[in-house]
């Protein structure tokens, strides 16, 4: 093994400078070629990012023009980000986008680390019950798990049909404009799977000693959830709550399909995204949409840029 | 982690770039001509359209026909994205509401000045100046269409209670009917439900008090009064218990077997009438078809006839001639709209229209009586929808959901309105 390791690399080494300039042009070429074979292998890659970077920039020279699909772009300056300020629609997309984020990413997240704690207790058949509550992220922002909740959460709906028996009156889940976004907050709660897989492996990292220790010492479980599970848990959780509120913060399936795209009852499910898509394709104002666009990029970014900021006062990186 | 936000927050605007690449290309080999025709719709729409193309196809060999089809949002966005890669179909389904999105932006052929290529003499004048702007026409209905009142005869026979003569009713006797048959249902039925934000229902009820609701210059017409109005019969309906309580409509797709009469839940409601041969069977036969309420007590009629799916052809159009030639046959061939029957409508030319009713189911027949009688009256013209449309209709669909929820009065949600809509269409 030792004597493996000690002599592949060396058929990699550079010649030796002193071996003179003959060699080093030839190891020039050599290197390009073998440059060459890593460029070839990374042109899928290249060739992806041109779909991305193109659109990308051309998105950001689309915010600044007033561009209907169908004639050339007109150059207008800041007038689609001045004209936000003035848009009452948009900024009831934003206060959408933002109860739903800053209320089911909470949850969801608290929801997930409930449920990685319960099997992280050593359970028989773990993958079995590990692959059940994952399945609803799966399926999550898909159509059909939208429109199977329509039904669930319908006048005639099991959930209804559920609160009956306690006496309380049929309450319309997606249609009254009252309740339609917390519909699509449990939803979102529901679909905890991807973080709980990866605070269910966080929690494997943390060794078993901490615990014991900790109860020798007589330590109440809240106490040892609180002064080893969190700490050492807290840079999983860091990521999963970044993950969640970027992806939180672009929410469009849930909203487009609950009201087969409108955003509906009364704009109550009018996600930022749902509306950008309205002002681009319904309403030929691609150029308003690209400005929206660019403004949640820097919602998003201002956000993570927070996280991150906050993150040296409660994530603890020293294992 | 940055940069993975910094990709995804830019997704809508790449989605908007790269669905364009859809969509055939030209692919011309030797003489022949490929065109490209697009429309939304279901699979038997798919059947009986595939079956007019295969007649156009045999008499006119060399010409390639590369159909696509889809439902009618996905429609929507495909077809702009179609423009604005520089790819536009050369035969394309237009809807009403967004001509002028298009032809006011030179991307439609003006059939004006192919009048050898397409004869529009079979048409009525409504029909064949419908898609009309200026002195230019964009489009032409692919059927004729408008909205009727369907009532369920088995529940007015078993709660006794008479259907209103359909010619001569009025909303009160709408209302009176609905509230009959909810009190002796128990509630189990309601006796009407159409929703208030369906732009077919208010415009039917804004003519009648001489009203359009865009004027011919552009503007908006409807009155603050008008909608209130509008808002207001709806509520009263509702308080007295012959229309569902508010949250009672669902999303609950739009097929005449899902819709709440067919599910035994409403005796009555709204359809578009080329849609009564489907409504009809899922309520088991027993539906009678009206006109709406209010025709004879208005200040003037407030049906119209109408034509939700116009054809059009793109200006980019390598094969003006081919596609008009395609168009001409489905407008005034009989072969063609015997093979697609009134899936879209009741064919524009009325000769056509005479011809193929003979060979329609009975259910057919009568919507199409039903709109050929209509086409003989004397009824106000449907207009286009000014650019910037759409947004209206939004504004009118959030407005009326609050006021079904009673969290904002007819008269404020009115007033609402008319400054919402008059800033989108001064835009």
């Amino acid at each position: 093994m030792s004597t493996e390791t000690a002599v592949m690399p060396e058929a990699d080494v550079p010649p030796a400078p002193e071996q003179g300039r003959l060699s080093a042009g030839r190891s020039r070429g050599r290197r390009a070629r073998r440059d060459r074979a890593g460029y070839l292998f990374l042109l899928p890659w290249f060739i992806g990012m041109l779909f991305t970077v193109v659109p990308f920039f051309a998105s950001l020279y689309l915010a600044f023009t007033d561009y209907n699909l169908l004639n050339p772009p007109k150059w207008i300056g800041f007038e689609n980000f001045t004209a936000m300020f003035r848009d009452s629609v948009l900024l009831k997309s934003l206060q959408v986008t933002f109860v739903y984020t800053f209320v089911s990413v909470p949850l969801s997240l608290a929801a997930a680390l409930g449920v990685a704690m319960i099997l992280n207790k050593g359970i028989r058949a773990l993958p079995v019950y590990r692959a059940v509550f994952y399945l609803p992220s799966l399926l999550g922002a898909s159509v059909a798990v939208v429109l199977l909740w329509r039904y669930v959460f319908g006048l005639d709906g099991i959930v209804n049909a559920f609160l009956g028996w306690f006496g309380v009156p049929a309450i319309a889940w997606t249609s009254d404009p009252d309740y339609a976004l917390t519909t699509l907050i449990i939803l979102h709660v529901w679909t905890f799977g991807s973080p709980m897989v990866i605070f269910l492996a966080g929690l494997r990292q943390i060794p078993v000693m901490y615990y014991e220790a900790a109860a020798v010492d007589g330590a109440s479980r809240w106490r040892r959830f609180r002064s080893i599970t969190l700490p050492l848990l807290s840079p999983i959780i860091f990521f999963n709550l970044i993950q969640s509120l970027i992806a939180s913060f672009q929410t469009f399936t849930q909203g487009f399909v609950m009201n087969d795209g409108g955003g509906g009852p009364a704009n109550s499910t009018l996600f930022y995204n749902l509306y950008l898509y309205q002002q681009g394709f319904n309403q030929f104002n691609m150029g308003y949409a690209s400005a929206m666009a660019w403004t949640l990029l820097v919602i998003i970014a201002a956000f993570t840029a927070l996280t991150f900021f906050s993150a040296k006062y409660w994530v603890n990186y020293d294992n | 982690m940055k940069a993975g936000g910094l990709g995804l927050a830019a997704a809508p605007a790449l989605a908007a770039c790269g669905r364009g690449f859809g969509g055939g290309g030209d692919d011309d080999s030797g003489d022949g001509v490929t065109l490209n025709m697009v429309w939304w719709g279901d699979a038997t729409r798919a059947e009986k359209t595939q079956a007019a193309l295969d007649l156009f196809r045999e008499q006119n060999e060399g010409v390639t026909i590369e159909v696509e089809y889809q439902d009618s949002g996905p429609y929507q966005d495909k077809l702009a994205t179609r423009f604005a890669a520089g790819d536009p179909p050369d035969l394309m389904a237009m809807r009403m509401d967004s001509l002028r999105e298009y032809a006011d932006r030179d991307a439609l052929l003006d059939l004006n000045e192919y009048a050898d290529d397409l004869d529009l003499s079979g048409l009525s004048d409504n029909a064949a100046t419908i898609a009309e702007v200026g002195e230019s026409v964009y489009g032409v209905p692919a059927g004729l269409n408008t909205v009727g009142f369907v009532v369920r005869q088995d529940f007015a026979d078993q709660y006794g209670v008479p259907i209103p003569d359909g010619n001569t009713w009025s909303w009160d006797d709408l209302a009176a009917f609905a509230k009959a048959i909810s009190d002796a249902s128990g509630g189990e039925v309601y006796g009407t439900g159409f929703e208030a934000q369906t732009l077919a229902n208010i415009l039917v009820f804004t003519r009648q008090r001489g009203e359009n609701f865009f004027t011919e210059d552009d503007q908006l017409g409807v009155t603050a009064a008008t909608v209130q109005a509008w808002f207001e019969l709806i509520n009263g309906m509702r308080d007295d218990g012959g229309f569902p309580p508010a949250g009672f409509f669902e999303n609950i797709g739009g097929s005449p077997d899902q819709s709440y009469i067919a599910q035994g839940k409403l005796a009555s409601q709204i359809i578009p009438t080329n849609n009564f041969l489907g409504y009809n069977e899922a309520c088991g036969g027993t539906l009678v078809l009206l006109r709406m309420p209010g025709e004879t007590q208005g200040v003037r009629r407030g049906q119209s006839v109408d034509c939700p799916h116009l054809w059009s052809v793109a200006a980019a159009s390598k094969h003006p001639e081919e596609a008009l030639k395609l168009l001409d046959f489905l407008l005034n061939d009989p072969e063609a709209s015997l093979a697609t029957g009134t899936t879209r409508g009741v064919p524009a030319n009325a000769e056509v229209a005479e011809e193929i009713k003979a060979s329609l189911e009975p259910d057919d027949q009568a919507a199409t009586d039903f709109l050929i009688a209509l086409q003989g009256e004397d009824l106000p013209r449907s207009l286009l929808y000014p650019p910037g449309g759409s947004a209206v209709f939004d504004f009118l669909d959030a407005l009326a959901v609050e006021v079904e929820f009673g969290r904002i009065s007819p008269a404020d949600a009115a007033a609402q309105f008319i400054e919402q809509a008059e800033g989108a269409i001064a835009e």
